[in-house]
């Protein structure tokens, strides 16, 4: 059980308005440890203006909570960039 | 010596300004504070006294309805729905036009608390960190709380009480820390409370102990107190028992249960409590534990003035006790706040940030940024104090 694979993959890829923002997106979201990183794994980086978030989980269960959590901190990012950007 | 100035205020101002992020339970605060760069900061020991200009302190509280507690899961929720808001609004207050220029610090909570409400504050603080380029400072909630207390009343080295929904502790300092010399064993009084109140199915807004407050302060009876047990272990307390008991009487006296004498009388059956007697015998009993080991604490570190801070130190029936016995031993005083700072705020975060930001210490990388559930008072070096 403990090295079973994580067989239960899903990319997203999340459009940004710039690649700076994008940037910003990963760097926040990387510190944060998985819980049970036996369970589920999850990698982040952009490719121009897009975050990529690439996750692999034990079961689709998992997985779904798991990327759920993502996108809700990633709704925040979202929303503080939109709205407390520094004007240009 | 301390040196508070070491690190100079952004854009050759002669001020810094902090602004705070906390959302460590059901309040989710944002402050912004303006603190000039003082020579008479540069040495000795005045992180008391740093003629803190609050310009902002906006809060929000996630209210649940009556008989109902607050979630992780929902609380987070919450917070994540407001965050941007509030801050928007904090800064708009403040006056705040570009934060890259006119802020120094970004304060947040690290912890102590529930673990997905920290984390979704956390998270608009690193992206606002990083948007802004403005250093992070992640802050224990309790030395937020004791700083803030500080500040406002100006005591220099109180003993702390720090009652809360989350903690109870008694604090003292020394040699560079916040010692906890008791604290409680089980859970914390704002917990027993607000679970009492969830019992009485009364309303948890503005906040159940203060609606428990109320109530006491309306009981009939006042010399005859419903006896209760008196949980004071050493330096520490209980109340888990005392909970689980007055839960019991309650739920006897509302289900009409005869044949508990204390509740109803043997021969007429007439109720003899009401639930006004019953908070009020709660929060007598309560106070005076946490009374009983403040005043032991004074004494061993030889103190006169108690700082009472968390959102349970608004109760005026505490302070009123406790300034009773500040009052018995050696003019002792009493230092406590209202509402503004004692319940859970920006400010507070602001505060104990910038003060350690002034020290030097702030986040080099973004991985000291991780939230902690656990987070105990003395596991932070208080370099700002002798």
């Amino acid at each position: 059980m403990a090295s079973s694979s994580l067989d239960h993959t899903l990319t997203l890829d999340i459009p940004f308005e710039t690649e700076a923002q994008a940037s910003i997106a990963m760097r926040v979201l990387q510190p944060d440890p998985i819980l049970r990183p036996q369970d589920f794994e999850v990698t982040y980086s952009t490719r121009g203006a897009s975050l990529v978030v690439s996750v692999a989980s034990v079961d689709d269960r998992v997985l779904r909570v798991g990327v759920s959590n993502i996108i809700d901190s990633i709704k925040t990012i979202v929303e503080t960039a939109d709205e407390l950007s520094l004007q240009q | 010596m301390v040196n508070l100035n070491t690190v100079p205020p952004r854009n050759n101002r002669d001020y810094y300004i902090a602004i705070g992020l906390e959302g460590s339970a059901n309040k989710l605060g944002v402050g912004v504070i303006k603190c000039s760069r003082s020579a008479h900061m540069a040495s000795g020991d005045n992180s008391h006294n740093c003629d803190v200009e609050i310009l902002s302190n906006i809060r929000n509280t996630y209210v649940t309805p009556p008989g109902e507690g607050f979630l992780p899961r929902d609380t987070a929720r919450h917070h994540r729905n407001w965050c941007v808001r509030i801050i928007k609004q904090a800064l708009e207050e403040a006056e705040i036009k570009n934060p890259h220029l006119d802020i120094d610090v970004i304060c947040f909570t690290r912890g102590p608390g529930m673990g997905a409400p920290l984390h979704s504050v956390a998270i608009a603080a690193r992206t606002c960190s990083l948007l802004w380029d403005v250093p992070l400072v992640g802050v224990n909630h309790c030395v937020g709380h004791i700083e803030m207390g500080r500040e406002i009343t100006k005591a220099e080295n109180p003993v702390v009480l720090y009652v809360s929904g989350g903690n109870t502790q008694v604090i003292a300092y020394s040699e560079n820390r916040y010692r906890i010399f008791g604290e409680t064993l089980d859970v914390a009084i704002g917990n027993c409370l607000d679970r009492f109140a969830r019992t009485l199915k009364i309303p948890n807004a503005p906040s159940p102990g203060y609606n428990i407050e109320q109530l006491a302060k309306n009981c009939k009876n006042k010399d005859s107190l419903i006896e209760l047990s008196y949980t004071v272990k050493g330096m520490d307390l209980s109340m888990s028992g005392i909970l689980a008991y007055i839960d019991t009487l309650a739920k006897d006296l509302f289900r009409g249960n005869k044949k508990n004498r204390l509740l109803f009388d043997k021969e007429t059956g007439e109720p003899k409590v009401t639930v006004e007697d019953l908070c009020y015998s709660l929060q007598e009993n309560l106070f005076a534990m946490l009374v009983e080991i403040t005043e032991r604490a004074m004494a061993h570190v030889n103190a006169t003035q108690v700082l009472i801070v968390g959102g349970v130190g608004s109760n005026t029936r505490l302070q009123e006790m406790m300034g009773q016995m500040c009052k018995d031993r050696a003019n002792g005083k009493v230092h406590a706040t209202d509402e503004r700072f004692c319940i859970d705020n920006g400010v507070m975060i602001a505060q104990a940030g910038l003060l350690q930001y002034r020290m030097g210490d702030y986040v080099k990388d973004l991985s000291e940024t991780v939230v902690t559930q656990k987070f105990r008072t003395d596991e932070v070096y208080v370099s700002w104090r002798e």
